[in-house]
């Protein structure tokens, strides 16, 4: 496969459920290596986005692939390479930290050896050493979101889809969290994420698409967006503000 | 990944799951309670309050006891009354994150139904041997000595096995765990109790016969008694072997879709 493969593609893709209308021919590009963010209002159509791309749903009309693997066709080469990282903890909360991601391990591939030891280290490096043999439902929320990262991570994927992963944490968890994340993206793994922090995405992203009625209406990196919006001195939050309203101005 | 390792992978995950499964029960024990010590109560129960009841001859068949009669139809009541887990356990996991955790992984599609249904054979299995070892204290007697015992716990699990998958089906189509647990038991005690589990199919009320000669718990009490007390058992074991097999292929192949389909994913229009 060549270098310049994009992690996803996503053309033209259209997805409904009954009446409402979650995505509207979306067209977008994630470069392997960058951490892309993708922002909305709730009910823009993200998380059905995300869904589609982690082979969980399908598009009714349109293609996305990833890493070069239609998502639709070939559903088993794309979750070879993708580590899902949902809003709803991905864990056995009766078993113990340790024992949930040797079964995640397992399940992905691995050996029995390999899931052991690939799970301690990252016990090790999420900061969850202490806790790692502890039942989940004894976890603080900080610690199931480690943990849920940790699982995602398992089988060393290329492609990491974060949808609203710090939601609901505390700042220190949250700042804990990004500092993982920021070493992941050092390390070359590409991330796809979905916030409701506007400032994680200014700090963290490369590339920042707004979603917004089940349409990108804005992509560029938080700084040709800042610029777009309001010139110097504007937020990502003015930004992402201003551009949701002339979007709705213009549809209506 | 190589031709062999796809074809080995669902087997693999299937045991994977199920191993997962029987992992949660042991480190918690309280979860063993409804399908292990509440049929032993149970039978101990049924035992103590019918056992000496008079009954007709040709119910009690060769021992010639309504104890003799009355303890398959309890083995294949709790069998019934404990097969609905399956689809709760089954339901519990697809309304959780880790529904989209096993459906983003490179693993077999089959392996959390067929992972669940081998984790609560098992159960059924143990089960049935406890519920024949307090029996047999209470004066129950199997013919053929451990022959019997192995025969009668394989047709339980059999019967326990299809119960399953159709709970399985059942809990993925009402997608909602709590409207399931409420919802699921009811046939099962309906089941149990318009067959021959406690009574003849002559004793029941003339409505009731014919579901109960067509009914798969009449099929495998009749099936049960055979090898415990002696009778024929031809007719019985091929009437269940066809009940077996249509409720696990039909709702298994119901209940697989249903697990892959999307709409059970999560909060997916909710969470557009």
């Amino acid at each position: 496969m060549s270098d310049v493969t994009p992690a996803i593609e996503v053309c033209a893709v259209r997805k409904a459920f009954g009446q409402v209308r979650a995505l509207e021919g979306v067209d977008l590009t994630v470069t392997a290596g960058t951490l892309t963010a993708l922002l909305g209002p709730n009910g823009a159509g993200k998380t059905t986005l995300v869904r589609i791309i982690a082979t969980l749903a399908r598009a009714d009309d349109g293609r996305v692939r990833v890493f070069g693997y239609d998502t639709a066709k070939e559903p088993g080469q794309v979750r070879e390479r993708i580590g899902l990282t949902g809003q709803f903890a991905g864990l056995d909360d009766a078993l113990s930290g340790m024992d949930n991601l040797i079964l995640i391990g397992r399940l992905a591939g691995l050996g029995r050896g390999s899931a052991r030891s690939r799970a301690t280290e990252l016990g090790t490096a999420l900061g969850l050493t202490d806790a790692i043999d502890r039942t989940v439902r004894t976890y603080s929320g900080g610690m199931r979101r480690r943990l849920d990262l940790a699982a995602s991570l398992m089988h060393r994927p290329d492609l990491l889809v974060l949808d609203e992963p710090t939601t609901g944490l505390d700042p220190a968890s949250r700042q804990q969290l990004w500092a993982i994340l920021t070493e992941l993206k050092a390390a070359g793994t590409t991330m796809l994420l979905t916030t409701q922090y506007l400032e994680e995405a200014d700090r963290f992203a490369d590339i920042v698409h707004v979603l917004d009625h089940g349409k990108i209406i804005a992509s560029g990196s938080p700084e040709q967006l800042k610029e777009r919006a309001g010139g110097a001195g504007a937020s990502l939050d003015d930004a992402f503000l201003a551009l949701t309203r002339d979007a709705r101005k213009a549809a209506s | 990944m190589t031709a062999a390792a796809l074809s080995y992978r669902p087997a693999r995950d299937s045991a994977l799951i199920a191993g997962r499964n029987l992992r949660v029960l042991r480190k918690n024990p309280g979860r063993m309670i409804y399908p292990l010590v509440q049929p032993l109560v149970l039978l101990v129960m049924f035992v103590s309050v019918f056992g000496n009841l008079a009954v007709t001859a040709h119910a009690a068949g060769a021992s010639g006891t309504y104890r003799q009669f009355l303890i398959p139809g309890i083995i294949i009541e709790n069998a019934a009354l404990t097969a609905p887990t399956t689809g709760l356990a089954l339901l519990r996991d697809a309304s959780s994150g880790l529904a989209d955790r096993f459906r983003s992984l490179p693993m077999s599609r089959a392996a959390v139904l067929a992972g669940r249904l081998a984790s609560d054979a098992v159960v059924f299995a143990v089960q049935a041997l406890l519920l024949l070892a307090v029996a047999r204290l209470l004066g129950f007697h199997v013919q053929h000595g451990p022959a019997g015992v192995a025969a009668i716990t394989g047709v339980t699990v059999a019967f326990a096995l299809s119960v399953a998958v159709l709970s399985a089906w059942l809990a993925l189509l009402i997608n909602d765990p709590e409207t399931a647990e409420r919802v699921l038991f009811f046939p099962a005690i309906a089941l149990a109790f318009i067959s021959s589990a406690f009574a003849p199919v002559a004793d029941l009320a003339g409505w009731m016969q014919p579901i109960a000669r067509a009914n798969p718990v009449t099929a495998a009490a009749a099936v049960i008694r055979s090898l415990a007390s002696g009778g024929p058992i031809g007719v019985p074991l091929l009437e269940l072997g066809c009940w077996t097999a249509a409720l696990i292929l039909v709702p298994g192949f119901l209940a697989a879709r249903s697990w892959n389909a999307a709409r059970l994913s999560g909060n997916a229009i909710c969470g557009l």
